[in-house]
């Protein structure tokens, strides 16, 4: 990776973790919205100075339409049940998860090994469907994507009929 | 300036821990969904990155699929939980 897409990087990475902790601690849904919308540009960059154009651009419009749902006007507030010390409790997990986590990020590397496994195998079907069948299996993700969305409509206007 | 595989895992972990927070700190549970998509976003990085400094060829394009689908469900599952949120508050 050279200096430009270095730099892209970081800048990238400081935008998109900026934007989740404003995510977290501002207010309004509005601002959080903007602020998630801000993430995934940042997220964006990141698969840019990753060579990764296109996913880039799926995780922005993706980001945009998250920020669009959260800070729309259908929003609907539903307090949690659960008390400050079970939410302290979580953010100490978050922390620990973040520890174990970068533990083994920088411990990570990618191990020699050989493939045996022939040409119908699952990582020969995997290797299928995301590169051959690349755009069939962006399909069917897009395909869920519209089921669910419709069922929850469907299942709203159906709530308001009674 | 460099940036590694343990720069971009980093990044990763970063990203999936910061919405792992807002998930479990925000009171209110739709606001809580926000955490999901920075989650998701982690984990595409990682996918992502690793793709980038793989030495094989062709599964370049593996971890990117990975990265948009996650994308993809982040949105969806988002939109189920606001629409579920807003079924539970209308009667």
């Amino acid at each position: 990776m050279d200096s430009l897409h270095a730099i892209g990087f970081y800048v990238s990475a400081a935008v998109s973790i900026g934007g989740g902790l404003l995510v977290a601690f501002l207010p309004g849904r509005g601002g959080r919205g903007l602020a998630l919308a801000l993430s995934g540009l940042g997220i964006a960059g990141l698969y840019a100075s990753l060579s990764a154009e296109f996913a880039g651009l799926v995780a922005f419009v993706c980001f945009a339409g998250c920020a669009m749902l959260i800070a729309g006007p259908r929003y609907r507030a539903v307090d949690a049940p659960a008390g400050m010390a079970w939410r302290q409790a979580g953010a100490v997990g978050a922390a620990g998860l973040f520890a174990i986590l970068a533990y083994a990020a920088f411990r990570g590397d990618f191990v020699q090994a050989t493939y045996r496994g022939g040409e119908f195998g699952i990582a020969g079907v995997g290797h299928l469907l995301f590169t051959h069948d690349a755009l069939a299996a962006e399909a069917v993700g897009a395909l869920v994507l519209v089921a669910l969305v419709g069922g929850t409509a469907a299942w709203r206007v159906r709530e308001r009929g009674r | 300036m460099n940036a590694s595989l343990v720069s971009i895992l980093f990044v990763g972990v970063a990203l999936v821990a910061v919405g792992a927070f807002v998930a479990t700190w925000k009171r209110d549970l739709t606001a809580a969904l926000a955490g999901l998509p920075l989650m998701f976003g982690g984990a595409g990085v990682a996918f992502a990155g690793a793709a980038r400094f793989s030495a094989a060829g062709d599964p370049k394009i593996f971890g990117q699929e990975v990265a948009a689908l996650l994308a993809v469900a982040a949105l969806a599952l988002v939109a189920l939980g606001v629409g579920i949120a807003g079924r539970g508050t209308s009667r």
